[in-house]
């Protein structure tokens, strides 16, 4: 007579089985479980970050294996940090995040409140609008070169069919001041939806009874808007703005089919500048403090913004 | 402050009727009490009252004028929600100041902070004023949300199931505090309850709803004494009235096809003879569960009775209650 499940599963345990791991406590069993997960994280993510940080010190060069090796202390950090094509390079990475970010989170939040109003055909609308964030970014990248060619691109077409200006008399890829908002428009085409999904999750989440409530206690739409829609979807909106920003801050395949981070550098974003330091020169120690630094970047933002998200969370 | 009418209002919910043809007038300024079961139309009608539901056809009038067409805000009623839909963002406070905070109204912020104060007393949650909503136990929750609809003054109140997740004291506690509340401001109040105790102690009306019809509509001891049916017998009393076959005792009208007795409506000293189940000492009253040629009955007795399980005794009707084979009384 078994009636648990534990009994019932020990019952169905073959008996060599049983009998090898008889003797393992439950927390050693629990540990032997584990154990290829922390090896394999180890192996791929926490190996690789301690040698790049070890990398970093030295002027360690990855096509000649053979040539020694020097530790040179701080001077490939140094050298980055004072290096004025670097610091370009990261003007333009802020420029298309800012950017990416305030587009991203008011059309795809503007998209997310009218989806979310009841109407006919509302979820075929949100699979529509979704549609660009399924393609390949190398896929979207390659053919926007298309649809921004001067001569026959629809791009042009279409702002010179709204403004009455000659459609070939512009390139968005070609020309220094419009190519970092040809990255933007796309990123933006491509990821707003994404946004827009985890807005409508917010909104789907504040119960109707709420509202309902609200419109007892006379409050217009307009307060109902700012006093409970905003608040309350405001988490969500965080989380998504997260991880666009930090998937904009690695922003590479997509920009390396539009532009190749030309016209001369105006568009090479950190990421494509990294890759060129790291495998085009080839300075693998230099390229570590790099990417060093970028990681710290990265990270440090990210707690802060997190520590603000919890604390809007908990308000 | 205003009457409520409702004009042969009918309202469906894609095919089942939630309402049929319901006609009522609630004087202003009465306490009105809706009875009946799940899905009988009381939330419904509250519905309809608030704006928040507008009815299939028929007609709401509150004092006198058409309400077709506007806005729960517009009609100037105050709801309190069965599941409480507080604003999970806010603190208590602030949930209690968000009807006076419209900028509509312009409430002097000091009278604000004094008629919240005022209810939180009532409601005994001041020392809940500055935490969060979703930090509360369901009572308090629902107290908020009671408190919610309190500190305004609105033309009406309607409230639906607001004392249902509170203990026992508490809830004797708000009972008469509400009615005390409502006999002050004067209001109209418009209460849905599934607890008939909170009908016969609050209300000066009460109204029977069964499968969106409305049934009987009068005070609570009219209700009590002269129930129309079956149905509307059983909705108040406790212990519940006992219904059993019309023949059981002699002196049935013709055409009675049950009878209907209350528990405190049952003479025992002479009679038909019934077995003692079960007794059940409830301190200021006795209940006895009797058996009476297989039909089993709630009577109330003595206190102190010395009778035990197992003993007979002989029991008669007084004022009993005949229904016909529908259910429907008949004397």
């Amino acid at each position: 007579m078994l009636h648990s499940p534990v009994e019932r599963v020990a019952e169905a345990t073959p008996h060599a089985i049983a009998k090898r791991f008889r003797g393992l406590s439950d927390r050693s069993l629990a540990w032997l479980f584990v154990a290829p997960s922390i090896v394999l994280l180890l192996a791929v993510n926490i190996f690789p970050l301690i040698w790049t940080i070890r990398l970093s010190f030295t002027n360690f060069r990855v096509n000649r294996p053979n040539a020694e090796v020097e530790f040179v202390g701080l001077k490939n950090y140094i050298s980055i940090l004072s290096d004025k094509d670097i610091w370009l390079t990261m003007q333009a990475t802020a420029h298309f995040l800012i950017w990416t970010l305030v587009l991203q989170v008011l059309i795809g939040f503007s998209l997310a409140y009218l989806i979310n109003k009841k109407f006919r055909g509302n979820d075929l609308w949100t699979t529509i609008i979704v549609l660009p964030m399924m393609l390949s970014p190398a896929v979207v990248g390659n053919f926007w070169t298309f649809l921004y060619q001067p001569q026959i691109g629809l791009f042009n077409y279409a702002v010179g069919f709204l403004t009455g200006a000659d459609p070939s008399s512009f390139s968005m890829i070609g020309d220094v001041s419009l190519a970092p908002w040809a990255i933007v428009i796309v990123d933006t085409w491509m990821w707003t939806p994404f946004v827009m999904l985890i807005c409508l999750a917010g909104l789907r989440s504040i119960p109707d009874s709420i509202y309902e409530a609200a419109e007892c206690d006379r409050a217009s739409k307009w307060r109902q808007f700012w006093t409970i829609t905003i608040p309350l979807v405001l988490p969500f909106l965080m989380l998504a703005v997260l991880f666009r920003g930090i998937e904009n801050f690695k922003m590479f395949d997509l920009v390396v089919q539009l532009t190749g981070g030309g016209p001369g550098s105006i568009t090479e974003l950190t990421s494509i500048n990294l890759k060129r330091e790291a495998f085009e020169k080839w300075r693998t120690g230099y390229a570590s403090a790099y990417a060093v630094i970028l990681f710290v970047t990265v990270f440090g933002l990210a707690s802060i913004y997190v520590k603000a998200l919890n604390k809007v969370k908990q308000r | 402050m205003a009457e409520i009418v409702l004009e042969n209002v009918t309202k469906t919910f894609g095919g089942t009727v939630a309402l049929d043809n319901v006609s009522l007038t609630i004087p202003d300024g009465s306490f009105v009490v809706l009875l009946g079961p799940t899905g009988a139309g009381k939330t419904t009608t509250l519905r309809m009252v608030s704006g928040l539901d507008t009815p299939d056809s028929g007609e709401v009038y509150i004092g006198g004028r058409p309400m077709k067409g506007l806005s729960p805000a517009e009609r100037n009623v105050a709801m309190v929600f069965q599941q409480y839909s507080l604003y999970p963002h806010l603190t208590v406070r602030q949930n209690l100041e968000f009807p006076l905070k419209s900028p509509l109204l312009r409430t002097p912020l000091e009278l604000i902070d004094r008629t919240v104060k005022e209810v939180a007393e009532v409601l005994q949650i001041v020392h809940k004023l500055d935490n969060k909503a979703t930090a509360l136990s369901g009572g308090e929750m629902q107290r908020v949300s009671i408190g919610r609809a309190l500190v305004r003054n609105p033309q009406i109140f309607l409230m639906d199931e607001p004392l249902s997740s509170l203990d026992a004291k508490l809830r004797a506690d708000l009972r008469i505090e509400l009615k005390r509340i409502q006999a002050k401001l004067g209001a109209t109040l418009l209460y849905v309850t599934h607890d008939q105790i909170e009908a016969m102690t609050m209300a000066t009306h009460v109204g029977v709803l069964n499968e969106g019809r409305l049934v009987q509509f009068g005070a609570p001891r009219e209700v009590y004494e002269h129930p129309v049916s079956v149905y509307a017998a059983t909705r108040l009393g406790q212990p519940r009235i006992n219904v059993l076959p019309a023949d059981l005792f002699a002196g049935a009208p013709s055409g009675a096809k049950s009878i209907g007795l209350r528990p405190e409506h049952i003479v025992q000293g002479e009679g038909e003879e019934a077995l003692v189940r079960r007794v059940e000492h409830l301190g200021d009253q006795t209940r006895l569960h009797l058996t009476l040629k297989r039909h089993d009955l709630v009577t109330v007795t003595d206190p102190h009775t010395p009778l035990r399980g197992g003993e007979t005794i002989r029991i008669q009707p007084s004022r009993p209650l005949y229904f016909d084979a529908a259910g429907i009384r008949i004397a």
